[in-house]
Parts: structure tokens; sequence; C-alpha cells
């Protein structure tokens, strides 16, 4: 097989592996943030809030993904707003991944006994307290492989930044495909991305299993 | 006899920190709370008994408002319970309440589990609050577990530590909703243990509970109640040798029969 392309486009793979991993973990924070507080929207009393988290969750996770980075990088600049390539996709992977994550979030919620809810707020522990201090914590270590497949499908889809141009892995990869033969560069490509995500994998199922054995209830 | 009583009802309105008067409560269209009427006075041990259903563990919830009354005025050390501006959090600050199952933060060693509500709500500096939670660990009992985690104590350990949590925003009120009924036969006792001498120091303490020896040692007075309403309310000598209402002896020889 003939990698020969590398000689070439060397210098681009490794802009585009970097560009990837940057635009991947600044995503990954803005999804989780954002996750959770529309988690806590969605089961707020407060109606106005859970509408807001509703029509939130179900607009970004039932549209594809495409068009909300195509709306952000050529809608956007019409109304006067115009974003960097790597603003537009951290921004657009971490709204439409948010959407997803407030979902695993909620049901994490939503599986803490009652009664944990009932204690805090009974000791004087305000209604945000009791989330940070005692309900999300307990949330966190339900999800996590959920939440880890949310994250390794983040890394993924970053490769939606090729279709605007953003220099990432798979926009170097379309590059060098121009002239070079186009299977040894996808196989190359395929590894950049598992390099990626295989650790993320490793982490997540570290994660679970430390958490299990500290064994909560 | 008629004179006593009625100066002993005086000191109570003056000294209640707990007020109900003509609290409603439903679900739906299902009366839980019937027209209660009931003063707590400051240091008074009040249990409350009476058949599953009847009402109990929903007239101790609304005093820290876990539950919201429908109707009526509910005064807690002198918060108005049921008005919109009542600031709940710091109504909560002065109700220790202790849970069935427990409730403790099982992701939270012990220590931890303690210092939360002081450091949080008090702002206690964290050593302040360690301090104080050791001291309480002590007095229940179980210092040596201030590093465990809650699932790595029995039952009985657990209830000891949700107490000494209760304690450590050092409460005016404490709250006990059916703290033994979910402990091994053997742990019952020093649970309880630690119950009585909370009782004795004077501290206010409402009680829901099925330990009727417990009832009868400890108390100031037993409330019993059937079907959302407060059918006695007495001494417990009383209650237990010389019941009114029907209801009441027919729950008694029910329970002491076994």
């Amino acid at each position: 097989m003939d990698f020969s392309f590398l000689d070439v486009y060397k210098e681009s793979f490794i802009h585009g592996f970097l560009t990837t991993i940057e635009v991947s973990i600044v995503a990954l924070i803005l999804s989780l943030v954002l996750g959770v507080i529309i988690a806590v929207f969605r089961i707020s009393r407060v109606k106005p809030l859970e509408w807001f988290g509703t029509a939130y969750v179900e607009f970004f996770r039932n549209t594809p993904l495409v068009i909300q980075i195509f709306f952000f990088y050529f809608g956007l600049p019409s109304i006067g707003i115009d974003l960097s390539k790597f603003m537009v996709a951290s921004f657009g992977l971490a709204i439409y991944t948010s959407a997803f994550i407030a979902e695993a979030v909620r049901a994490g919620i939503q599986s803490v006994n009652k009664g944990q809810m009932e204690a805090a707020r009974s000791s004087g522990l305000s209604y945000i307290q009791a989330m940070w201090h005692v309900i999300l914590p307990q949330a966190f270590k339900i999800i996590v492989p959920p939440l880890g497949n949310q994250f390794i499908n983040l890394v993924k889809n970053s490769s939606v930044l090729a279709l605007i141009a953003g220099g990432d892995i798979m926009y170097a990869a379309d590059e060098a495909a121009v002239d070079y033969d186009v299977i040894p560069i996808y196989i190359f490509v395929a590894c950049l991305y598992l390099v990626l995500t295989i650790p993320l994998s490793l982490i997540v199922n570290f994660m679970e299993r430390r958490w299990a054995k500290q064994g909560s209830r | 006899m008629l004179f006593i009583d009625k100066i002993f009802h005086m000191a109570l309105e003056v000294m209640a920190i707990i007020q109900f008067s003509g609290v409603n409560k439903w679900y739906g269209s299902f009366q839980v709370l019937k027209d209660i009427n009931l003063d707590i006075g400051s240091g008074e041990v009040v249990v409350i008994l009476g058949p599953s259903g009847s009402g109990k563990s929903t007239l101790l919830r609304c005093i820290n408002q876990l539950e919201v009354i429908s109707d009526g005025d509910l005064t807690v050390n002198g918060f108005k319970v049921n008005h919109k501006k009542t600031n709940l959090n710091k109504l909560r600050q002065e109700i220790g309440m202790v849970f069935q199952h427990f409730n403790l933060y099982p992701h939270k060693t012990v220590l931890d589990n303690i210092t939360l509500a002081p450091t949080r709500v008090r702002k206690l500096n964290k050593s302040e609050a360690e301090k104080t939670a050791m001291q309480y660990l002590t007095k229940v009992g179980i210092p040596d577990k201030a590093k465990s985690y809650p699932s790595q104590l029995s039952g009985g350990q657990q209830q000891r530590v949700a107490i000494a949590r209760g304690l450590a925003m050092k409460p005016k009120i404490m709250l006990f909703d059916e703290p033994t009924s979910a402990l091994d036969p053997e742990m019952i006792g020093e649970v309880l243990d630690v119950m009585r001498d909370l009782a004795k120091e004077g501290m206010t303490m409402v009680i829901v509970t099925h330990e009727m020896g417990f009832a009868r040692e400890v108390a100031d007075r037993i409330i019993f109640m059937d079907e959302g309403k407060i059918l006695e309310m007495t001494k417990p000598s009383e209650f237990f040798e010389n019941p009114k209402n029907e209801r009441t002896k027919q729950f008694l020889s029910r329970i002491l029969k076994h």
C-alpha cells in the first residue's frame, strides 16, 4: 500500500490532528456544562424552563449535525454574527452533543433516590447546592457509560468540520485524496481517529470499574 | 387538676415552637390531614402513633415543608411555614430530620456527610465543622467510623450517623420519621439509646415510631392519629393505661398482643 501522500501532506495531517483534538476538547467541556444545565431545566418545576429544556433537546437531537453546522457557518454571518471556523465547529458540536448529554444526565438525576434530595434540602441546602453536592455526583457515576458514548461520538462527529474547510483530520484527508489513492489515505485517517477514541473508551471503562468498586449503597 | 391543665396549656401557647392550627392537606381528592390543631412546646418530646396510612409521617413532614399544607396555619420556630415569602432554607437550618432509610450520601465519607450542611449553609470553615462533627460522632458512639463510607456501616451505625448529621447543624427541633423501622431488631436499641439521651438533654423532638416501649418511656405526650385525624393527645401513662377513644383501644390491643 502506498503511503507516499504523507511526504507531501504530513504538515496538513499534523495540523488536522491537533485541530480535531482542540475542537473535541472545547466541545466536550462545553457540551457537558450545557448538558447539565439543560437537564436541570428539563426536570425543573418552573414550567418555562422545562419547556425551554424540552424544546432544546428535541430540536438539536432531531436535526442533522451538518445542517446545524451549516446554519452556524453560513446563516449567522447574514445576521451579523461572524464566527471563526474553530468557534463554529466547537459550538456546533457542543450544542448538538449537549442535547444527548442532557438526556443522559436527566436519566441519571432521576435514578438517584428521592430521599437524597429530601435529606439535603431538609438540612437547609438550597436546590442548587443539593444538586451540585449530593445529586449530580451520584448521577454521574451512573451515567458514565452513556456519557462515554457521547464523547466518542463527539470526536468522530468533529469530522463534519471538513465540510466547512475547517482544517481537521478529515479535511487533510480530502486534500490528499485529490492527488493520491484514497484507500490508504482513509485507512490512515481511520487509525488517527482510533488513536483518539480508543483511549477515551479505556478511560470510560476504567472510571466505570473504579466507581463500581467504591460501591454506593 | 383543671387549673393545672389550664396553666400547662397557657405555658404551651407562649412557648410553643410548633403550632398547627386548622391544618388540612389533600392529595388530589384524598384528604391526608384533617383539621390538625397541635401545639408543641420547646423542649417537648412528642411521639406520634397510629396505623400506617394514618397521616403521621405526612404531619411530621409538613413541619419542615417536605410536604406542603393545603390550608390552615402552621408556625414553626416563628416562621409561617405556609407563607410564600418564608425562606425555607432558613427554616430548615433549625430543624434536623432523621429518615427511615437514613438517606446518608453514599458518595461521601461519614465525616463529609456530617460537615456538608454546616460548611455550606452555616458557612463554618472545614476544621471547625470537622471538630463539631467529631463531637457528635463521639456522642453517638462511633467516632472511629469518621473516614468510612455509609455502605461500610451497619444499619444502626448509619442511622446514628444520620442523627449526628442532623445535630451538627445545632437545630432547635429534631424530627424522626420511623427511625428504627428499617433496622434489624438487634440494632434498634443503639439508635433508641441515642434518642433517649437527646430527649434528656431537652431537645424538642417529634417522633413517628412503632416502638411502643420507647414511646411510653420517653414521650412527654403521645398523639394518636387515624385517617388523617388526631384522635387522642395525652400523657403516655394515660394513653397506654386508660385510652379514651375506641379506635385507640383497638389499635393498642392489636399492637400489645404480640
